[in-house]
Formats: structure tokens, sequence, C-alpha cells
């Protein structure tokens, strides 16, 4: 399994000189299988580069929507494979009550938020609710999950083989309680996370800043350090960074981060921060 | 781990997998929420899953009820109503299908009920109860949160 970061922002796109080394592009993560399918973690402003990059045929398009606030969805319109007749792509995303995922998307896409209507896009798109029990994508196992975070929001774990990604940019699982003691059955997302071989979790905030965004739907650097070990993931990537922190204050960050996680007993080897363009690869548990 | 067809038919988000097992240890984000906010108002409040298991309740609650709920557990409808005892004003014993948290689990609406218990330590009080349903933005039930509230000598009922 390889993984692509191509957007590792949250909130809002921050493009400039200040945030050029970890990006400015919003969530956007390819995912390739092994046998070359392609799964697309959220359509955030990363996902522009990401079709620039899907210049020739390609297969099916798998896009997996975590929910719909702009930063995860705002790529979409720019998508280059969704406006090539040939392209076939399926979109997954949290269901709701007041209507479909494509009428919610299409509130986006259509005027006057924008010149083109779905339903004038060139391509074979279908769009679903992401199902209630695993599916299959290719050769991957994947599992959908609600998650704290505002409005409905799905984690989501792709498991190929004995490697798995858990995904779960935008989630504040210690709102209202603390995790280092919770049993873990009311730890929400904790089953998904459980054990991934690498798990991308938010860590908009860090401890100073997270009082005044209780309740925001994102966690503080040591709640995503304390998930992440609560569930034992292998490795753990920090991701959908505040459009406040440059590069430089995330590199302090990174510090800071790695000293927590040693003080969970981590190797801080196994800690990283989500950087646009970062290209990781899972590989399977015997070669670890 | 159970079936998914025989205990999540309805409109359950995941935990389910592809060869037909739930994992029942994982609580639904609705319940894991409601029990934060229990855990963060002194409120007494009372939570039951869709089986009607009581699943916690705060420390509020359990000044009323004479222990924390780390000391009681998870308990079936059977075992906490009898438990606590819920009575009438005569000291009829209530029905356990006409207990609001019950009611509300049951018959999807919300309940209301003035009603006594006793304590685990052997106090007796009034109390108000106000249930209601918890379903999930998909739809299907999660369980159900109830509020009570003591009634001290002299007070009225509620409007």
């Amino acid at each position: 399994m390889k993984i692509k970061i191509w957007g590792a922002r949250g909130s809002i796109p921050s493009p400039g000189p200040e945030t050029l080394r970890y990006g400015g592009n919003t969530s956007c993560v390819q995912v390739t299988l092994s046998d070359g399918t392609i799964i697309v973690l959220d359509a955030g402003t990363g996902i522009r580069s990401l079709g620039l990059a899907l210049a020739g045929p390609v297969p099916r398009i798998n896009i997996l929507l975590t929910h719909l606030h702009l930063d995860h969805i705002q790529g979409l319109m720019f998508f280059a494979p969704a406006f090539r007749p040939q392209s076939e792509m399926s979109i997954w995303g949290p269901e709701a009550p007041e209507a479909s995922l494509r009428d919610r998307i299409a509130r986006y896409i259509s005027a006057p938020l924008s010149p083109v209507e779905i339903r004038e896009l060139p391509c074979d798109v279908r769009f679903m609710d992401a199902p209630h029990v695993e599916w299959d994508i290719g050769p991957a196992r994947i599992r959908a999950a609600s998650v704290t975070h505002r409005g409905p929001t799905l984690g989501y774990r792709i498991t190929e083989g004995d490697t798995s990604l858990c995904y779960i940019p935008d989630h504040e699982p210690a709102l209202g309680t603390t995790l280092g003691d919770l049993d873990r059955a009311w730890i929400s997302g904790y089953d998904l996370a459980c054990g991934a071989s690498l798990l991308i979790h938010d860590c908009q905030y860090t401890d100073g800043e997270y009082p005044d965004h209780v309740g925001w739907g994102h966690s503080r650097m040591t709640d995503a350090l304390m998930f992440a070990h609560r569930v034992e993931a292998e490795r753990l990537l920090l991701f959908h960074h505040d459009p406040l922190h440059t590069d430089d204050f995330l590199d302090v960050l990174h510090g800071s981060a790695m000293t927590g996680w040693d003080a969970l007993g981590g190797d801080s080897a196994c800690l990283e921060m989500g950087a646009e363009r970062r290209e990781i690869e899972l590989a399977p548990a015997q070669a670890r | 781990m159970r079936s998914v067809a025989s205990s999540y038919a309805g409109r359950m988000r995941p935990i389910a997998t592809l060869d037909g097992t739930v994992n029942d240890e994982q609580k639904p984000l609705e319940l894991i929420l409601a029990r934060n906010l229990l855990s963060s108002i002194s409120t007494p409040g009372f939570l039951v899953d869709e089986h009607n298991e009581l699943v916690f309740y705060n420390d509020a609650a359990a000044e009323l009820l004479g222990k924390r709920f780390e000391e009681v557990g998870r308990l079936p409808a059977e075992e906490w109503s009898a438990m606590f005892g819920p009575f009438d004003d005569g000291g009829e014993p209530i029905p356990v299908e006409e207990l609001p948290l019950v009611v509300a689990l049951r018959h999807n609406r919300p309940s209301y009920a003035r009603l006594h218990v006793h304590s685990l330590n052997d106090e007796r009080h009034e109390i108000e109860v106000a249930a209601l349903p918890l379903v999930a933005n998909a739809g299907g039930f999660r369980g159900a949160l109830a509020i009570f509230w003591p009634i001290h000598d002299g007070e009225g009922t509620a409007a």
C-alpha cells in the first residue's frame, strides 16, 4: 500500500512562503493498492494536484469523503479526471437525514458557487453513502465509522492483507472526557484505529491553543498522541494543520510531539508531521 | 460477537464486518457523546443502550443512587430497575415498561414521570425523570438518556 499526501492543511488553503515545506493545500491523501487501485481520501484542494498527476488513462477512482466541510470537498470541482468523459469515479461519504450525498455535494458544485453543475460533469460518477458494513475496493477492505466532529463525519480504515491505514483527519475524541483512563469501548474511533499500521490523525491545535477551540471538532497535540497510544497505532502521522501554523511553527510542534510520544513509550521515528507530497509505503507485516 | 442480522438489522453505522459479526465493545458515537455530556454536567443523568442495558450514570446521579457507576457496572433493565426500585406514591413498584427510559426506547418518544427510588445506601428520594430516545443521524436507535431531579419536601409537581 502506497500513500501520498496531497494536502495536509485544515480549514482553509494557506499558501505562501511560510508554508512551503508542509504545504498549504487542504486534506487529500492518495492510497495506491497493490493492484494499482486508487483510493483518494478526501477531496480538499490537494486533489487538484493529484488530478494533474493522473494524466493518462486510470482505472476507476474511488474517493472516500470523511465529511462535507469545504476543506474536504473544495478540490472536487478542480479534479481533472472529473472532466474527462472516459473517467469513472465512485464517491462515498457520510449519510445524512436531510439529503443524499449527491445533493449535498451539489450545493457546492452548483450556482452561484460554481460555474459547473454536477449533472454537467462528463465523467461517469456515482455517489454512495458509505455502507454500514465493511466493503471491498479492489484488494482492500474498507471500514467506515462515525467519529466525534461537528456534523456527520466518518473515519476510514483501509486494510490490504495485514497492512492497514486509518484516516481520521477531523476528530475530537477527548471532547468532554479524558482519553488516558477511559474504557476503550467509549473512545470515539477506537475500533477503527486499533493497531493500524499507520494512523493519520487530526492535530490541529497545540495544547495552548485548544482551550479557545473546545468543541470545534479537532484535537490538540496531547490528545492526538494519547489517542494513537491508546489504539496502539504502529505509526502516527499528525495531520490537518491549522492554517496559522507556519513551517517553523510545525517544526517546533513536531519536536514537542516527539517528546510527548517518547513519554508515552512510543518510538519517535514512528511519528511524523503530515507534509505535502510526502510518500509512504506500508510494507506487509513480515517485512516490517 | 453477535450476528449483524439479529441485532443490527436497522441502519447501524458499522463496526460490522463482512463475515456477519459485529463488535459489541465499541459504543456507537451517539452514546459516546451522550456519556461525555453527562460526565460534564452536574445534573443527574442515566444512559441506557439500545438493548435497554444501563451503560452509564454520572456522579450527580450517583449521589442520589448511593453508588458510583463504576461500583455497579452495566446492568440489564430488569436488574437496574429492581435495584433502584422505582415505585409510585402509594409505594407500589412501577412496571419496567412504564419507566420513562423504557418508554423512550420502546416507543421512540420523550417521556416524563414523577416517581420514587431507593438508593443503594437505603435512602428514599422522590424524583422527576425526563427521558428521550437517542436516534442516530442516519436513523436507528442508539439508546435513551434520562435526566432526573430530586424533589424536596414541600415542592409541588412541575407543570
